[in-house]
This record gives structure tokens, C-alpha cells and sequence, in this order.
């Protein structure tokens, strides 16, 4: 049954998919200016000839709607063009970067969950203590905080006064770490390389907690509601005069309920998580995917450009499937 | 708002009913006020909002020097307190030797325009398409709901950098590129809302006073949703101020001859070693700023529409 | 009556819950006592706000903060609950007293399986031995904890248990809900049962089998029932006695027969005359004039004074006793004490005749 509706689900992504890459081309189609000019960026002036040569390669002798099925057909088949910037296809360079990226985000979603589960429960079952007062004050500060100025802010403090941490890259290389997954932190782990470790750990930290920051910030806001209403519900009473312990009635019954609305809060968060990565990769010299964008726009290497907010967009909706499917294991009343 | 829904006759006129409704927008100002005064945080995000407003209104009177000119002998500067500091420049200047403090007053004008100017559209936008919409249902509302979910599939940031670097860099692309994704939030809240109060008896019984379906939706279902719409426009105005600022720190957002927090942070960041004020007293405007609004916001809501959700 | 019904199980004395509020405090419940025998069914009726359900939760303890039990003694089997620690207050709960609620939806804790719900209570009692069981898995003891949960859906009427074990309370019907409630209630056999309005928030006929199913618990396994509704003419069918409660306090408590057939407390007579009955169509039922009265706000004297027929000046001057009437009810009313209807009564009189 729930295999059926998660398959249902699944499904029902496919045109928003189709829906994203239309509007992507029709974005690059529709800039103002040569489109071969566009598509060459920076790659330099080109003769006329070289420009119909193009011109019939990039099938723009065709009408929209044959390029339009071209380009699907290409990004299907995990073709999403040339950069002719930087020479190489645009698939190879976000694939080289993509784990860079992923490890941020991974990093800063622990860091905000870390942060928040602990914070938004005892918050809510502690309501109007002076530690639910400081951390919903903490948490407002964390939601109107711009990710970019917090990242300098902490490299201020703890790299330049204090030197604790590295201000820039993801490992020192002096600590020759054996590439598996591209995620360096699982990788020296993997390897058994403890220098690895905690360098990788050390680079990732500040990225990590700028980014997590605004995350923690809204799940713990959105838990401590969430249970403050779960902990006053008759359920709650009733788990107590079952006998059940306060632990238990707060992690057990109160705490499963509360995480229905959070986990969808958590959704929404991924898409802040993966805009966000543009500005901390930025601050921090992060060489994966929001470094990569920024640097083609600045190229105006719209292939690029182009693929990369596809991929950004494919996965966004994919985390949120993700995050459909564990609703569906949180709240039996919900049959996606 | 409650006494006008029932009165509905042509023949007692319109003039009535307006005296009704401005009586009770009279009461429910009052009833603000005095509302207000039982947040006393909300009460000083209000103030604190309206010290930038008038300090953006009233930049040119409140400091001597040009924004975009500055004393190149007098290169990164430290604030006032500094024992190399000078009060002539309280936050100190940056690396062309302009006054920070000049500069941070112009840069609310590019902030609380950019976040009033594209919430305002996104309101409008979204609050139009959402009544009628939910009122008509319908193909257009199959059309428009469906692009709605299209745009939801892009994270909000990467949307506006992806359309920033299609356009280009400048005033009106990046009011565009943050409404082009906005009005959504306000479209799903009123289409959503319209579709309950569709239901309710007071508009079954404008219907068979045989009021058109123009005048149910702007004189019987918009004036009870306006409060909720008025919330959400105050709680994203901080978010649309954070991206302009994101934006402008990218590079992508405004152009650098006109002084924006977010581009102050990102020239600040090259002397980070030297002088921890051109990056730091941007930002800190930013966070007050957005902190005062928010805390506003929160406040609005407990008071206007405790029941409205929005993270 | 036989006489292992002449024991008793349960005995309040000068309870009192208090609320603080802005406004001061609220004294939900008031110096109430009654005492409950092992298989009796006492019912408490008052109109909603009068706390007669805070003095069920203030029986297990579970008064939510701010507030809490100001005074008195809760005595069950012999020792005070009130002096208890909280984790021998915990073996009590669900194991010797376990209440039922009104609304059996938002009851039920939607995430979990109902079978999981009533087994739940058995694991925290561990009700069912677990030392015959074979190996660290505790293999048996699960096998037959599962086994007792399906008996007890089976009792309390949930047909085909096996496959309602794992259905989940939204797919319950409201009468399917509350009978779910009643088998966490039950399963572990508990000497004592509050049931805080079971069958308000159901349909009629379903409450009649509800009403039904508890009769049989009772009469089964002489489970102690204390039943609190609004709804005194419910009361009288079901209750052995029943306690009349207005704005926090006891106004007449007395036998079921001798309460319903003769109320002595003017505020009795008003319930009595404001049910609506079909034998006797026709006769206009009479409302009691006027509202519940505001608890932070009461009155020196009779609470009840303001909406009362019998209302005169010695009410409003200070706490009226509960006194025994000719018929071996008790009631809080000046018209027992004052049975010689002395136009002149004094308040001052009152200890001559207390005497």
C-alpha cells in the first residue's frame, strides 16, 4: 500500500521535473542578445562563419519547440551542455563539484538539527525559563541574521583573533588525504586518516555553523511550538495517567506528534540550505557548486549558469520527496 | 467588519455602509494602538523601523559627506572609540575613505525601497491572482496554482541569482527577479483563504442580493483577508531585505557605485586583518534592521491574526 | 449489597485545587470530600466549570501547572497519595486508578497503532510476568502481553481485534475510539475507574452501549466507578450515589434514590426541573436563572445565592456548611439549617446550631 503511494509520489515529480528544465531553457532563450554570443560567454569573438557553425550546432536554425525537445533530450541523457569557458561539459564540472556541496549541506543540516532538537524540546517543556527565553532570543537572532555577514563575522573571531580555524578550502593537503567519496570527512574516515579528520572537520566547521545557523534557528522556533501544542493535548494527559514517565510522555508521545509539522519545516529548510550554500561556498573559498555558479555568471557562461540552477532545482525537489515519504512514516493519517 | 457584511441593500446605499466600515477602521486603529501597547517589543521594532525610515528619508540632512566620495588619505579609518579614531568618522571609513556611517544611512534607502517596492508587488500580485482563483476556480486557477508549484521547485535564492544573471545587474532586474518567485507565498495564502470564505453564509447571501461577482470578492472577501495578508507582507519583508542584501554581496544585485549593505560587507571582507569595521557595521544594519522587522511582524500577528502560520 | 462493597477504596477529605490567574486565585475545587467503596459507582454532576473534572485529575495528581492541590488528603486503600513520591505515584496510575476522558479522538495519541496504545500501559506495569519467559528476547512475555491486549479489545467490545490491533484511532468510529480508551483503561485491571463525561461526545445509542459496557465492568470485576457528567438524569440511571458540585464545592451528596427523588439543595431541584422529559409533555421545563458564576469572583457566602429562589440576606454572609437533612442526604444549603424558617435568622446562630 504505502509502496504504492510513494511510487505515486515519485511519479508525480516527473513533470515538475520537465516543468523546471522548460523553464530553465526558456530563460536562456529568452535573455536579450545573440544567443551565440550568450552561449559563448566570455569564450571569445568568433567570424562570422564560425558563427553559423554554431549557430546550426546549437540547432538555433530550428524552431523553439525542436530545440526545446532537443535540449530535454540532451538533459535526459545527462547531457546539459558546453561550457565553451571553461572547455569541458557542464555535467563533468558540476559532477566534480557536487560532493564539495553535498558535504556542506550535510554538515550544516546535522549542525542545525544538532542545535535545534535539544534547544526546541527543552524549550518548550522548560516554557518561560530563563533557558527557553535565551534560546527563542538566540533563535530570533538566527532567523533575522543575513548567512553572508555571520560567515565573516565568525571568521573574524575565531581565524583572525583567535586562530582556531582555517578561513578558507576543505583540508590541508599536507595531510594527504585518499580520495573515496568526495566527501572528505566520510573519507578520512573511511581511510582511517586521523589528520584527515580532523582537518577536514576543521574546514567544514565554520562553513557548517554559518550556514546551519538560520536552519537551527527556524526548526527550533517550529519544534517549541509544535510541542508547547502536542505537550498541552489530551493525549499527553492520558500517556501520564497511563503511569507513563515524564521522559517518556515528552520523547515518546508528545515528541512523535510534534515532528510532524517540523519535519516539513526541515523541507522548506533544504531549499534555504542549498540557496544559502552560494553565499557561505563564497565566503569561505568553498570549491563546490555555489562557487561554480557565481564564477559562470561573472564568465557569463550561461550553459553553465543554466545547468546548474537545474541541478540545484532537481534537487530541492528530490529532498522534498524525500521529506513527503518520512512524513508519511510520521503521520499515518497523511496517504501522501 | 462584521456589521458590513450584512448590510447589502443598494437602496440603503453604499454611503451607509462606508460610514459603518470607516467607523469601524476607526475603532479597530484605536483598538491597534492600544494593542500595541501591550507588546512592548513590537512597539520598539515599529520605532526602530521608523528611526531607519526617517534616517533614509533624511540621509542628506543628517550627514555632511558624500557617499561615494571619499578621502583617500584617510584610507580604513577606525571607528570613533578606537584610540586612532576620530569622531569626525564615529564607525570609521573603508579602503577609498569613505565615511562608513555616510554610507550605511544611504544604504537603508536601497534596502527598505528594494524590500517595500517588492513585497508591495508580490503583495498585489499574489493577493489578485489568489482571489480571483479561489473564487472562480477553474482552468486559470489549474494554469496558475500548477506555474505557482513550478516556481516552489526552485529554492528561493538560486531562483532570483539564477534570473540576476539572465538579466543583469541593476535596480528594476532585481526588484523583478525577487517578485518573479514572491507573490507565490501571498497567492497560496489568499487563494486558500478566499476558497473558505467562498463558502461562508455572508457571501452566499451577497450572492442573492444579487451583488456581481467583481464587487463580492473586493467588498466582502478581500476586506477579511487583508489582515492576513498585511502579517505575511511584514514578515517577508526582513526575508526580501536579507536576499537583496545576499544578492548585493554576491555582486549580482545592486550596481556598486550606489551604496548597498550587502556590496559594504563584501569590500570589507578583502581587509579583514586590517579593519573589521567596513564588513562588520553593514552587517550589524542589516541585522537590526531585519531583527526590528520581524520582531514588528510577530507582534503584528498576535494581534491581527494569531492563527496565521508562516515560517 | 454484599459486604466486600462496604470497604473503602477511596476517601477525599477537604480537597482543594487551586489556579493562580492574573485576576487572583481560582479555587476550582473547594474543600470537597467523599468516599468511594470497592465497587461503587458514585456519579458527580455539575454543570461544566464547576471542577468536578479537576477533582478527577486532582485524584491522580495530574493537576497541570500553575496549578495544584492546595489542601487535603486523597486517601486510597489507606494511604495518602498526596505524601506519595512521584514514581510511587506513577505505579498507581494506569495500575490502580485509570481514568477515561470525554473526547476519545484528540485521546488517543494519533501516531500510534491502538493495539500499541493499550499495550503500552501493560509494559509500564509489567503487568504480565515476565520471568517464566524464555531468553533475554522476553519472547513469551511479549506473546502473552499481545494475547492479553486482544482479550481485552474482545471485552470491551472491538470486533475482530487481531486486525483492529494495528489500525490507527483516525480509522476508528467515535464509539470504536472511546471503547479503544476504555480497553487502556482496563487492561490493567485497576481497582478504581474515572470516567470524566465518557459518553458526551457521542451519539445516543452509542452512549447507552458505552453506559452499558461500564455496568458490566463493574458488576464483573466490582470495578470501582467514579462517572462525572452534566447530565443528572444519565447520573441517576447508572450512579449508587452521587455528589451535586456548583462553582468547586459539594452542594448535596447523598444516595442515588434519595437525591433524584428528593432533592434537598435548591440548586438539585433547578437540574432536576430543567430535564427535559417525555412522560411528561407538556410541562415546561424550567431553566436556572442566571450563569455559573465566575470563580475568581465568588462571593463571601452561597455561591448559588444570586440564581436562587430560595436566595435571602443570611446567604451572602459567610461559608454555608454542609449539613445532614432528615433524609441522610448532606447538603450546603441554609434551609436545612434554618428549618425553623425564623424570619429573624442571624449568621451568628449558625454555631448554636452547628453545636
Amino acid at each position: 500500500m504505502r509502496a504504492i503511494k510513494i511510487l505515486e509520489r515519485v511519479i508525480a515529480t516527473i513533470p515538475i521535473m520537465f516543468g523546471v528544465a522548460i523553464m530553465v531553457f526558456l530563460f536562456m532563450r529568452l535573455t536579450p542578445g545573440d544567443p551565440v554570443d550568450i552561449m559563448m560567454g566570455q569564450g571569445g569573438a568568433v567570424s562570422a562563419g564560425e558563427m553559423e557553425r554554431l549557430r546550426h550546432e546549437f540547432h538555433l536554425d530550428q524552431p523553439l519547440s525542436i530545440q526545446l525537445w532537443l535540449f530535454l533530450k540532451d538533459a535526459f541523457r545527462g547531457d546539459l551542455g558546453y561550457s565553451y569557458v571553461q572547455k569541458r561539459p557542464v555535467i563533468d564540472l558540476i559532477v566534480e563539484r557536487l560532493p564539495a556541496t553535498i558535504e556542506l549541506a550535510l554538515g550544516a543540516l546535522i549542525f542545525g538539527l544538532i542545535i535545534a532538537m535539544p534547544v526546541g524540546i527543552i524549550s518548550a517543556v522548560r516554557q518561560n525559563s530563563l533557558l527557553d527565553r535565551f534560546s527563542m532570543a538566540g533563535a530570533f537572532l538566527g532567523i533575522s541574521m543575513p548567512a553572508f555577514w555571520l560567515g565573516i563575522i565568525l571568521i573574524l573571531v575565531f581565524s583572525v583573533r583567535l586562530h582556531w580555524l582555517p578561513v578558507q578550502g576543505r583540508i590541508d593537503h599536507s595531510a594527504g588525504l585518499q580520495e573515496v567519496t568526495g566527501l572528505y570527512v566520510l573519507d578520512s574516515l573511511l581511510t582511517g586518516n586521523r589528520e584527515a579528520v580532523a582537518s577536514s572537520l576543521k574546514h567544514l566547521a565554520l562553513p557548517a555553523v554559518t550556514l546551519g545557523a538560520g536552519v537551527a534557528a527556524v526548526v527550533a522556533r517550529v519544534l517549541r511550538s509544535s510541542m508547547l501544542e502536542t505537550l498541552r493535548s489530551d493525549y499527553v494527559t492520558l500517556a501520564r495517567a497511563k503511569g507513563a514517565s515524564e521522559w517518556m510522555v515528552v520523547l515518546k508521545h508528545a515528541l512523535r506528534n510534534a515532528l510532524i509539522p517540523t519535519v516539513t519545516v526541515v523541507g522548506l529548510q533544504i531549499g534555504v540550505l542549498l540557496g544559502g550554500n552560494m553565499i557561505v561556498e563564497t565566503v569561505f573559498g568553498w570549491p563546490g557548486l555555489g562557487r561554480l555558479v557565481v564564477t559562470a555568471i561573472f564568465n557569463r557562461d550561461f550553459p553553465l549558469v543554466q545547468g546548474t540552477v537545474m541541478v540545484y532545482a532537481f534537487t530541492f525537489v528530490m529532498a522534498n520527496l524525500i521529506v513527503d515519504v518520512l512524513y508519511t512514516y510520521l503521520n499515518p493519517k497523511i496517504t501522501l | 467588519m462584521t456589521v458590513s457584511r450584512h448590510v447589502n441593500s443598494p437602496i440603503v446605499g453604499q454611503v451607509y455602509v462606508w460610514r459603518i466600515r470607516l467607523g469601524v477602521w476607526r475603532r479597530n486603529a484605536v483598538n491597534f494602538v492600544d494593542e500595541l501597547r501591550k507588546h512592548p517589543l513590537a512597539l520598539m521594532g515599529g520605532i526602530v523601523i521608523l528611526v531607519y525610515v526617517l534616517a533614509a528619508i533624511l540621509a542628506p540632512y543628517i550627514t555632511a559627506y558624500d557617499p561615494a566620495r571619499g578621502n583617500l588619505r584617510l584610507r580604513l579609518d577606525p571607528p570613533a572609540w578606537h584610540p586612532e579614531g576620530d569622531w569626525a568618522y564615529a564607525l570609521g571609513t573603508d579602503a577609498q575613505g569613505r565615511d562608513l556611517l555616510t554610507r550605511i544611512v544611504y544604504g537603508a534607502r536601497v534596502s527598505l525601497t528594494v524590500g517595500l517596492l517588492s513585497v508591495g508587488i508580490s503583495a498585489t500580485v499574489g493577493t489578485i491572482l489568489g482571489a480571483i482563483t479561489g473564487y472562480f476556480r477553474g482552468r486559470l486557477d489549474d494554469l496558475v496554482s500548477r506555474f505557482a508549484d513550478l516556481l516552489l521547485a526552485f529554492p528561493y535564492l538560486i531562483f532570483a541569482i539564477g534570473v540576476m544573471a539572465f538579466l543583469g545587474s541593476g535596480f528594476t532586474n532585481l526588484i523583478l527577479a525577487l517578485t518573479f518567485k514572491g507573490w507565490v507565498e501571498f497567492f497560496r495564502l489568499v487563494r486558500g483563504e478566499t476558497l473558505s470564505e467562498k463558502t461562508q453564509e455572508y457571501v452566499e447571501a451577497a450572492r442573492v442580493t444579487g451583488l456581481r461577482h467583481a464587487a463580492i470578492i473586493a467588498r466582502e472577501i478581500l476586506p477579511n483577508i487583508i489582515q492576513s495578508v498585511f502579517v505575511l507582507s511584514t514578515l517577508r519583508m526582513g526575508h526580501m531585505i536579507i536576499m537583496e542584501a545576499s544578492l548585493s554581496f554576491l555582486g549580482l544585485g545592486i550596481p556598486p557605485h550606489i551604496p548597498a549593505w550587502g556590496s559594504m560587507v563584501a569590500a570589507g571582507r578583502d581587509y579583514l586583518l586590517v579593519a573589521w569595521w567596513v564588513s562588520t557595521f553593514p552587517g550589524l544594519a542589516i541585522l537590526f534592521l531585519v531583527l526590528s522587522i520581524n520582531v514588528f511582524g510577530e507582534g503584528l500577528r498576535d494581534i491581527l491574526d494569531p492563527r496565521l502560520k508562516i515560517e | 449489597m454484599n459486604s466486600i462493597q462496604q470497604e473503602i477504596l477511596l476517601e477525599l477529605r477537604n480537597l482543594s485545587t487551586v489556579y493562580p490567574t492574573k485576576r487572583g486565585l481560582v479555587r476550582a475545587v473547594d474543600g470537597v470530600g467523599f468516599s468511594v467503596k470497592r465497587g461503587q459507582i458514585l456519579g458527580i454532576v455539575g454543570e461544566s466549570g464547576c471542577g468536578k473534572s479537576t477533582v478527577l485529575l486532582s485524584i491522580l495528581r495530574l493537576i497541570r501547572r500553575p496549578g495544584y492541590i492546595d489542601q487535603g488528603q486523597i486517601i486510597f486503600r489507606g494511604q495518602d497519595l498526596r505524601g506519595l513520591s512521584s514514581n510511587a505515584m506513577r505505579n498507581i496510575r494506569g495500575r490502580e486508578i485509570s481514568m477515561i476522558f470525554q473526547d476519545p479522538l484528540s485521546t488517543l495519541n494519533p501516531a500510534f497503532q491502538i493495539g500499541q496504545q493499550i499495550h503500552e500501559s501493560l509494559r509500564l506495569h509489567q503487568v504480565i510476568d515476565g520471568s517464566r519467559s524464555l531468553g533475554p528476547l522476553k519472547m513469551g512475555q511479549r506473546a502473552r502481553e499481545k494475547e492479553r491486549v486482544l482479550e481485552v479489545m474482545t471485552e470491551v467490545g472491538i470486533p475482530s481485534p487481531v486486525d483492529r490491533y494495528t489500525a490507527y484511532p483516525h480509522q476508528f468510529s467515535g464509539g470504536m475510539q472511546q471503547r479503544a480508551l476504555i480497553a487502556i483503561a482496563l487492561v490493567c485491571e485497576p481497582a478504581l475507574l474515572l470516567a470524566d463525561e465518557p459518553t458526551t461526545a457521542l451519539d445516543v445509542t452509542i452512549q447507552a452501549q458505552i453506559l452499558d459496557l461500564m455496568r458490566r465492568i463493574n458488576q464483573n470485576r466490582g470495578t470501582a466507578i467514579i462517572l462525572v457528567t452534566h447530565d443528572l438524569g444519565l447520573a441517576a440511571e447508572f450512579c449508587d450515589t452521587i455528589a451535586v458540585m456548583y462553582a468547586g464545592r459539594i452542594v448535596e451528596q447523598g444516595p442515588v434514590d434519595d437525591v433524584v427523588a428528593n432533592p434537598q439543595h435548591p440548586y438539585t431541584q433547578g437540574l432536576l426541573a430543567c430535564r427535559p422529559r417525555i412522560s411528561e409533555r407538556g410541562q415546561r421545563v424550567q431553566p436556572i436563572p442566571g450563569n455559573v458564576p465566575d470563580l475568581a469572583e465568588l462571593p463571601p457566602g452561597c455561591p448559588f445565592a444570586p440564581r436562587c429562589s430560595y436566595q435571602r440576606g443570611a446567604c451572602d454572609e459567610g461559608p454555608i456548611p454542609l449539613v445532614s437533612t432528615s433524609l441522610g442526604n448532606i447538603s450546603r444549603c441554609l434551609l436545612h439549617v434554618d428549618y425553623r424558617r425564623q424570619k429573624d435568622w442571624k449568621w451568628t446562630d449558625r454555631v448554636a446550631l452547628e453545636a
